[in-house]
């Protein structure tokens, strides 16, 4: 049950009535008696909440940044008319709007009610309850009860990098031959023969076919095709860590200010954790690698699997790896290269091209995959994607104060370190990308495409 | 986008409020115990109904520190014991004459209006008001072991009974006063004549509780200074004590003066705000919370490491970092490798630049700047060899 503010206004009422009553004990009893008595009979005839129904339709997928409505349906089988106030509780990131909805439903009938969810963060949002307050005629009283409606909304990675693939197919058909570039060279594998033309290749002549066919055939050549890509997500400590602008502001980082010093903060508001960017390049070279026909597994680790994706098919695996990719939060444990490595060389028994979407952190580099790198590389080609920092980038870059030259100075500290590890990964024959978090997707991208072009792969 | 990776949730909708029985199987434990804690105070209070807190020195008291033996002693010998408890019952009961007024508390009276009350009085213990009660006797400083005393004196009462337990406290005698049981300089009880009868004050009252009555000569001794009159009043400490009421000049509280009424309507402005808590406090269904993500910009070793910096003056680590960077970037623009030598990086950027060989040596290996204008100098000159370097 509850009250209304009708009913605190009339105790109000009651005040005056007791002040001004020849016998003020009889009134303020009476007051108390008629306040009582009006509230049993509200509640007695307010429409009954326990045998409402409810039932929902609408959408369970959307992507971060975009509005979704769900709808719910409040069935009432009873005999009396409900009417009062409703609330859907969402957890916050959800954003539900409205937070509370008028409701009139007559007895027998059903009405249908429509929610928007702007959710601010990805992963499953789950509905925990709906509330509903049944007043009763007078308006003093009312009933009120919870029911449990499940439904939930997964909120997908946002792939905001999807403006920069029509401009990488392009490229990709480049190199798949479309264009006259029909050229033998590395990164080609053997296509198929026809006759020569004049202004083909005399070296690309396939001399035992034209031997057979008593006709100058050559052999046309396609770059290479059904090559394994895995993209490996690293989700231990350091991909938790905020970089860049979100392009979408996230829930919670607006409270992040405060932090344990308590001082009046003029920082830039913190972005995208490094995971998010990683998920949005790891999506972008998926569709590229996709459409160039090789085939994409997704592994998600820290200290153990996270997210496994093998064999999806190439109008699937979008599909699939937004799905699992939407619930993956950057855990607070050092991650355990060792056991990544394992759980790379376990699934991949060919040879393939191994993404590696990490930090260059030194001191973790150093302690975790460093050590095991080998046993990768020797196998494997390695591609290491890493976000760097722009705040990094500015503060090198102060030059103003002696504080700002202190601070600089600590910048250029921690991006020679990032320097250097980058060269010794290159010396163990790995391919480096580190890129702002708003270039790590194309440049991802083109590092693979540079790949395929020299048929790395 | 369509395909559902998840099973089907069960589209029903479940009611989770509390039904009258799981509400009352949750809480009925605690109710069970509550009731149990009331009725085993409710029972506690029943059976020790009368047994009030105890009273020192009350003629109607059964505890230790009690004095009902003493009355019921000086009842079956015949006088009459009268306990009050305001100082105008004890003014009524003097005008009768040949009564002792005893005295073992003053602090709900005015000791002044007490004092003007004739006849014999029993002062007992060192009271507040002392001077008034016993005009000439002070106590004196230091407070004597309460123990069995000889009296040492002449006042046949005391005589009479022989050694008696007192102490606790000891008095001047004024002159023309008997003092017995002497404690140090003075005595622990001093009687002489004062108010139209006699006073009487001993060091305390130990000897006349029920617990000391029946040892020593303590029951002689109360009965002679207690017994010699027809009647006692023994006043005591009332069992409420009067309500310090600011009253006006005619003794009219404030409280008198309000209309009935306005008791009535505070008390139906308690019952409205708590009507009012009642609506605002119903929570609309319940809290939500969800498991927030961490919230740690990826810049903050960075930072704080600019601030150890800036803390210590650290100009000597500061200039190596940054010279470090600007070789680091130089050295390929230069055509040298990463591990070239001083004299080769310095060398080639004179040539390049044409700049100084020696402020350029200066710049990239020279000793730390002494000042912080120094080094903003040093990044400041840093950046304009890279730009020259780059504009070629």
């Amino acid at each position: 049950m509850a009250l209304t503010g009708r009913a605190g206004l009339l105790a109000a009422l009651g005040i005056v009535v007791v002040a001004l009553a020849p016998r003020p004990g009889a009134a303020l009893a009476g007051v108390c008696l008629l306040l009582a008595a009006a509230v049993v009979v509200d509640l007695l005839f307010a429409g009954a909440v326990r045998p409402l129904r409810f039932h929902r339709s609408g959408d369970r997928l959307v992507r971060l940044g975009r509005p979704v409505t769900v709808e719910l349906v409040v069935e009432n089988p009873g005999s009396r008319r409900v009417r009062g106030v409703l609330r859907d509780a969402w957890p916050p990131s959800a954003g539900v709007t409205p937070r509370t909805i008028e409701l009139d439903v007559p007895a027998g009938e059903r009405r249908r009610l429509t929610l928007t969810l702007a959710p601010t963060r990805r992963g499953d949002r789950e509905s925990v309850a709906v509330t509903v307050r049944s007043l009763g005629p007078l308006g003093l009283a009312a009933r009120q009860g919870t029911h449990r409606s499940p439904w939930s909304v997964r909120v997908l990675p946002p792939f905001l990098s999807r403006k920069h693939l029509p401009s990488r197919l392009a490229r990709l058909r480049e190199l798949d031959g479309r264009h006259p570039a029909l050229v033998r060279g590395q990164g080609t594998e053997f296509d198929s023969l026809r006759e020569y033309v004049v202004g083909d290749d005399v070296r690309s002549i396939d001399w035992r076919a034209t031997a057979r066919r008593h006709d100058v055939v050559v052999r046309t050549w396609r770059p290479e095709r059904d090559r394994r890509v895995l993209i490996v997500l690293d989700t231990g400590r350091t991909s938790a860590g905020r970089v860049g602008e979100a392009p979408i502001p996230l829930a919670g980082a607006a409270a992040g200010g405060g932090g344990l010093l308590a001082a009046p903060d003029t920082r830039p508001v913190p972005g995208w954790p490094r995971l998010d960017w990683s998920m949005d390049a790891a999506l972008l070279l998926a569709a590229l690698a996709g459409r160039a026909g090789d085939r994409v597994d997704f592994l998600a680790y820290d200290r153990a699997v996270r997210a496994w994706v093998a064999g999806a098919s190439r109008t699937e695996l979008l599909t699939s790896l937004v799905n699992v990719m939407a619930p993956i939060e950057a855990e607070l444990v050092e991650a355990d290269a060792q056991g990544m490595v394992a759980a790379i060389l376990s699934r991949a028994k060919r040879r393939c091209l191994v993404v590696l979407l990490t930090d260059l952190n030194p001191a973790a580099m150093d302690e975790g995959l460093m050590p095991v790198l080998p046993q990768l590389s020797s196998r494997h080609l390695v591609l290491v994607a890493a976000v760097s920092d722009p705040l990094v980038a500015a503060m090198a870059a102060g030059r103003d104060t002696a504080e700002e030259v202190y601070d600089a100075a600590a910048a250029e500290q921690a991006r020679l370190a990032r320097r250097r590890m980058t060269a010794r990964l290159r010396r163990h024959g790995v391919e480096v990308v580190d890129a702002p978090p708003d270039d790590i997707a194309p440049a991802l991208a083109d590092a693979y495409l540079a790949l395929k072009a020299a048929g790395r792969l | 986008m369509s395909v559902d990776m998840r099973p089907a949730d069960n589209r029903e909708s479940v009611s989770a409020s509390p039904t009258v029985r799981s509400t009352w199987r949750s809480i009925r434990v605690a109710v069970l115990l509550g009731v149990l804690i009331v009725a085993t105070a409710v029972a506690g209070v029943l059976l020790s109904s009368g047994d009030r807190a105890s009273r020192p020195l009350d003629p109607d008291d059964t505890s230790l520190a009690g004095a009902k033996a003493l009355a019921q002693l000086l009842r079956a010998r015949g006088v009459t014991v009268e306990r009050v408890d305001s100082v105008e019952a004890a003014r009524a009961r003097s005008a009768q004459g040949g009564r002792l007024l005893l005295i073992t508390d003053v602090t709900a009276f005015d000791e002044g209006r007490l004092a003007a009350i004739p006849g014999d009085r029993l002062v007992v213990g060192d009271l507040y008001g002392l001077d008034d009660l016993a005009p000439g006797v002070r106590s004196l400083t230091g407070s004597p072991r309460e123990r069995s005393r000889e009296p040492a004196c002449p006042l046949p009462a005391a005589t009479a009974a022989g050694s008696a337990y007192l102490g606790a406290a000891a008095f001047s005698a004024p002159a023309g006063a008997t003092g017995c049981y002497p404690a140090g300089e003075g005595w622990t009880l001093v009687s002489f004549p004062n108010a139209g009868g006699t006073t009487t004050v001993v060091g305390s009252g130990s000897f006349l509780t029920n617990q000391r009555l029946a040892e020593d000569g303590n029951a002689a001794l109360a009965l002679n200074l207690v017994g010699a009159n027809r009647a006692v009043t023994w006043l005591v400490e009332p069992e409420t004590p009067p309500v310090g009421e600011p009253a006006g000049p005619e003794g009219v509280s404030v409280y008198d003066l309000m209309p009935e009424s306005v008791t009535w309507a505070v008390g139906m402005a308690s019952i409205a705000v708590f009507v009012v808590a009642l609506w605002r406090g119903r929570r609309l269904g319940p809290v939500v919370t969800e498991r927030l993500p961490v919230v740690v910009r990826a810049a903050e070793t960075v930072e704080g490491r600019g601030r150890l910096y800036r803390a210590r003056r650290a100009r000597a680590r500061a200039a190596d970092a940054l010279r470090a960077g600007a070789v680091d970037r130089l050295t390929p623009r230069l055509g040298l490798g990463s591990s070239a030598a001083r004299h080769e990086v310095v060398g080639a950027l004179a040539v390049r630049t044409g700049l100084d060989a020696r402020q350029v040596d200066a710049a990239l290996y020279g000793p730390a700047p002494a000042d912080d204008a120094g080094l903003v100098a040093l990044a400041r000159y840093l950046d304009s060899v890279e730009r020259t370097i780059g504009e070629l």
